[in-house]
């Protein structure tokens, strides 16, 4: 593939590019720029007041029961993106090195449930995990007692692990089955144990796809509203909720603009961190490689 | 020697486990649902006493569902095509052409695919508000359209970007050299060669609008969609009528994955004798 | 009638100087062969013939007509990919009646002419349904040349076609390019790196170095009477001796340290046209040279002593390093020579006047 240098006058650049820029330009720059000025209004009355000041964010500032729900939506993120991670590692490595065969249906499954209606699969698991649902019936069946797990954080961790997996998996996927098989056989061959080639050979090279399914899995998960509310019952909200509510239940745009400009901070900067913690690992690992030609 | 046929035995039963555990795992809201549809209880509890299909028909009767399902098709056609052009002309762009500011589109038209969803349409809602005030329009389903079309399009763009990687361009020089025009070229040999990248884009954005909450929760003002249909219900409190809804909408889906899979096989077919 | 006149043409690609001052003529039905290491440009000026690059300054001219702005579709000529181009969604038959459908010929005249191509090109019927993945690599080079030539181009502009074949099935398309040449008689402009091959198929041989032609000749000239140093190693070993000039024209002269014998009388064709005088070197190719035994009647000897043989089938390679200056000699014996040699035997080696071609140092080696 050779890779063609073209001037912004080229038509075929303007019109490969031209609508799609203007999209993104009116439906997600500008908005976005709006949500920032927007933070620095109030209101009163439910209605906008065009002030032009920080009354907003000292509020947010000030707030314990917002950084509060802050907090949590970032712990239970970062749970999720190593549950995330920890599931799908075994599976991708099963689909690239053990189905064969299989592998075109088993990833077939995979796509269609990944591609089914969030809120129907949600609210399935609700019949699944409701007291006298489906979990408790199997349960009494083999002779366990009951578990009553769902509007709880637990009930929430599961819808999140379940809708958001599919993006690890994929991209994990997608980063092992690059890596030449003659590696793995090669340290098989020195001798290695099956674990340990996986834990030396494999894991490292796909650490790409590792690192983006988890940085997908967390920007998603930061702004999860179906599964808190759903399964967890919304008794103990997240960023999502709380936003969803100043914006329908207290007609609050600014605070509602702010918190979402938080939340996208966080987002921002986690990603940043984690950027900085990948180039710093490659670089690292760029330097072994010197030494260890050496 | 022992330990070693160990060892593979447990990695074996760690692999075929994990893969048959996520299965399960995926499957089991969705087959509760398709068996809760079939009860005849107006209750969802387990176990099921006795089976009917009276909730499909009064799924059907419903006043809110047909014009919901309405809506959700044609929601999910319009994302479709304008999601799977847009994001076709931007993996050519992205792949094939170098250009000034190519990092600054690379990050632009990525950026909706690393935006939380319910964030993206609060974000967009505000917008629109401005713009309703001032063009006078409410948000509707073609706000909730433009939404969808926003978030999806990275995915087709990168779904017909892994087709553009592996595109050999000296067969668009070879159309050339015999006799091709431009439009030939595109019409004869590039377009039929990323076509299989196109339709996985295509259905990929099909489905993901079609199931979209989020996005047509936030945008679509008083226009319902199944999901928000769904949402609206379930807050209210559960009835049959939703698992017999559930079992409906994974009809297309279904379909739509299984086309897909059968073209992929089709075209696997030409390269062996 | 000449076809293809390429005059004084320039190719830069920003700054790097591609082709520089590239003049050529190719006769209808002619086969040309383009040859050089990677990077020569001979890709570059088939480029510029089939329109896939512009040429930066000169003129080119086919059929009479000035190309310079005219796209690919619209030239007379037709390109043999490198790595084929087959179309692999299109089925054999579509692939090859492409460029008649392209030009709107209806489909009776296409059925007929993608039938004599694949007669012509002996391929089976039955594979015309068939993707190109499904055909070996021989067969889709053969389906590559049928779409070529089925709307009867005036010029075929082979780039590299066989440089990706196994040896085996390199030779026997070699022979089938030879024959296709000799039953269409379109012209073909031929890029390969291998000398060998040009030399094989090729009337006339255009060798090309770092941008530049260095020589254009039929092979016999190219073989024995290359023009440069460069020339003369590209194919096959060859022996090159310092000498010195002492008279051109007609009964040129030279003389060397290393050569005993008489040195004087060689005809004006044995010199470099550019030559007039001074340090050159004299060549003299392997299979002209033999043991100076006896009575051997040879102009000129060199003595040194074996420093490996090896049997090579119908001939045996002596390699002799020489006693003067510790140069290595390569001879070429048909069979096995008279007296058997072993390695560390002295030997007095020993050629004809007749057999050697003087040529022009190259300035810089390579």
């Amino acid at each position: 593939m050779r890779v063609k240098e073209v001037n912004w006058s080229n038509k075929g650049l303007l019109s490969a590019t031209g609508p799609l820029t203007i999209m993104l330009l009116l439906f997600f720059l500008i908005p976005f720029f709006m949500t920032v000025v927007l933070s620095f209004q109030s209101t009163q009355y439910y209605r906008l007041q065009w002030t032009w000041d920080l009354d907003i964010w000292k509020e947010v500032f000030s707030e314990y029961f917002i950084w509060r729900i802050m907090w949590r939506t970032l712990t239970m993120s970062a749970l999720c993106v190593v549950l995330c991670v920890v599931i799908s590692l075994p599976i991708a490595y099963a689909l690239i090195n053990r189905m064969k065969s299989m592998e075109n249906n088993v990833k077939i499954l995979i796509v269609f449930a990944f591609l089914a209606d969030a809120v129907l699969k949600t609210f399935g698991w609700v019949l699944v995990l409701d007291k006298s649902g489906v979990m408790n019936g199997f349960l009494a069946w083999i002779g366990l007692p009951e578990i009553d797990i769902l509007f709880s954080p637990t009930a929430t961790m599961i819808g999140m692990v379940y809708n958001l997996v599919p993006y690890t998996i994929f991209t994990i996927y997608l980063s092992m089955d690059r890596i030449d098989r003659d590696l793995v056989r090669a340290a098989y061959d020195a001798g290695a144990s099956r674990f340990r080639t996986f834990w030396e050979v494999t894991l490292p090279l796909s650490k790409p796809g590792i690192f983006a399914g988890a940085i997908l899995v967390f920007v998603l998960s930061l702004g999860v509203f179906l599964e808190p509310k759903v399964m967890g019952g919304g008794t103990r909200p997240m960023a999502a909720e709380l936003i969803r509510q100043s914006f329908e239940t207290r007609v609050n745009w600014p605070l509602g603009a702010a918190l979402t400009l938080v939340v996208i901070a966080i987002g921002a900067i986690t990603l940043a961190i984690a950027g900085k913690i990948a180039a710093r690992t490659s670089a690292a690992n760029a330097t072994l490689a010197q030494e260890d030609s050496k | 020697m022992i330990a070693d046929r160990f060892e593979r035995r447990l990695v074996d039963a760690i692999l075929y486990g994990s893969v048959l555990a996520i299965l399960v795992f995926f499957y089991i809201p969705i087959i509760t649902l398709v068996v809760f549809s079939f009860t005849e209880s107006r209750f969802l509890t387990y176990p099921i006493e006795s089976y009917s299909t009276k909730w499909y028909f009064e799924l059907i009767a419903d006043k809110d569902f047909l014009p919901a399902l309405g809506n959700s098709a044609l929601l999910a056609v319009t994302t479709c095509i304008l999601a799977t052009a847009l994001g076709t002309a931007g993996a050519i762009a992205w792949i094939r052409l170098q250009f000034r500011f190519k990092r600054v589109f690379q990050i632009i038209s990525f950026a909706p695919l690393l935006f939380p969803q319910l964030l993206l349409g609060v974000v967009m809602l505000l917008w629109f508000s401005v713009l309703g005030n001032w063009l006078e329009f409410s948000p509707s389903l073609w706000t909730a359209a433009i939404g969808h079309i926003i978030y999806i399009t990275p995915f087709a763009l990168v779904i017909v970007a892994v087709q553009v990687v592996g595109f050999d361009d000296t067969l668009e020089d070879a159309a050339r050299d015999l006799g091709a025009s431009d439009i030939e070229v595109l019409k004869e040999v590039t377009l039929p060669l990323l076509w299989p990248g196109i339709m996985s884009a295509a259905i990929f954005a099909f489905l993901l609008s079609w199931g979209n909450f989020y996005l047509t929760y936030s945008l679509s003002g008083t226009a319902r969609t199944l999901p928000t249909y769904v949402f609206s219900g379930i807050a209210v409190g559960s009835s049959p009528i939703y698992p017999a809804l559930a079992t409906l909408t994974f009809v297309p889906s279904l379909l739509l994955v299984g086309f897909a899979d059968f073209y992929r096989r089709k075209l696997a077919k030409r390269k062996t004798v | 009638m000449t076809l293809i006149e390429v005059n004084h043409v320039e190719k830069y690609y920003g700054t790097y100087h591609a082709l520089k001052d590239i003049s050529l003529n190719v006769e209808d039905g002619e086969f040309i062969a383009l040859v050089g290491p990677s990077g020569c440009g001979k890709t570059s000026l088939l480029k510029i013939l089939a329109g896939f690059e512009d040429l930066t300054e000169g003129a080119l001219h086919i059929e009479g007509r000035s190309m310079v702005g005219v796209p690919p579709s619209q030239r007379p000529t037709r390109m043999v990919f490198q790595k084929l181009a087959l179309f692999p969604h299109k089925t054999i038959y579509d692939n090859i009646a492409f460029p008649l459908r392209i030009a709107k010929v209806d489909a009776t005249t296409i059925k007929t002419k993608v039938d004599e191509m694949i007669e012509l090109m002996h391929l089976k019927p039955e594979y015309l349904t068939r993707f190109p993945a499904q055909l070996s690599g021989g067969e889709q080079q053969r389906v590559a040349l049928a779409r070529a030539m089925v709307s009867g181009p005036s010029v075929l502009l082979l780039d590299e076609p066989l440089s990706a074949l196994d040896v085996k099935l390199k030779k026997s398309l070699q022979t089938e390019l030879k024959r296709l040449h000799r039953i269409v008689g379109t012209t073909f402009v031929h890029v390969t790196h291998d000398l060998e091959e040009a030399m094989m198929l090729a009337d006339r041989i255009c060798v090309m170095r770092a941008g530049e032609v260095l020589q254009v000749g039929t092979p016999d000239e190219i073989y024995y009477r290359p023009a440069t140093e460069f020339v003369s190693g590209f194919i096959g070993e060859t022996n090159l001796i310092d000498c010195e000039v002492t008279r051109s024209g007609d009964t040129a002269a030279f003389k060397s340290e290393t050569i005993a014998g008489a040195c004087e009388g060689l005809a004006a064709a044995q010199v470099a046209p550019a030559i007039e005088g001074g340090a050159a070197k004299l060549m003299v190719r392997p299979e002209k040279i033999d043991f100076a035994e006896g009575d051997h009647g040879l102009d000129c000897t060199l003595d040194g002593k074996v420093e490996e043989f090896f049997k090579k089938g119908a001939t045996t390679q002596y390699r002799v390093r020489l006693t003067q200056n510790d140069q290595l000699i390569f001879v070429e014996l048909p069979g096995a020579p008279d007296v058997p040699k072993d390695v560390g035997d002295p030997v007095t080696l020993g050629f004809n006047r007749a057999d050697v071609y003087i040529l022009k140092a190259d300035s810089h080696a390579g």
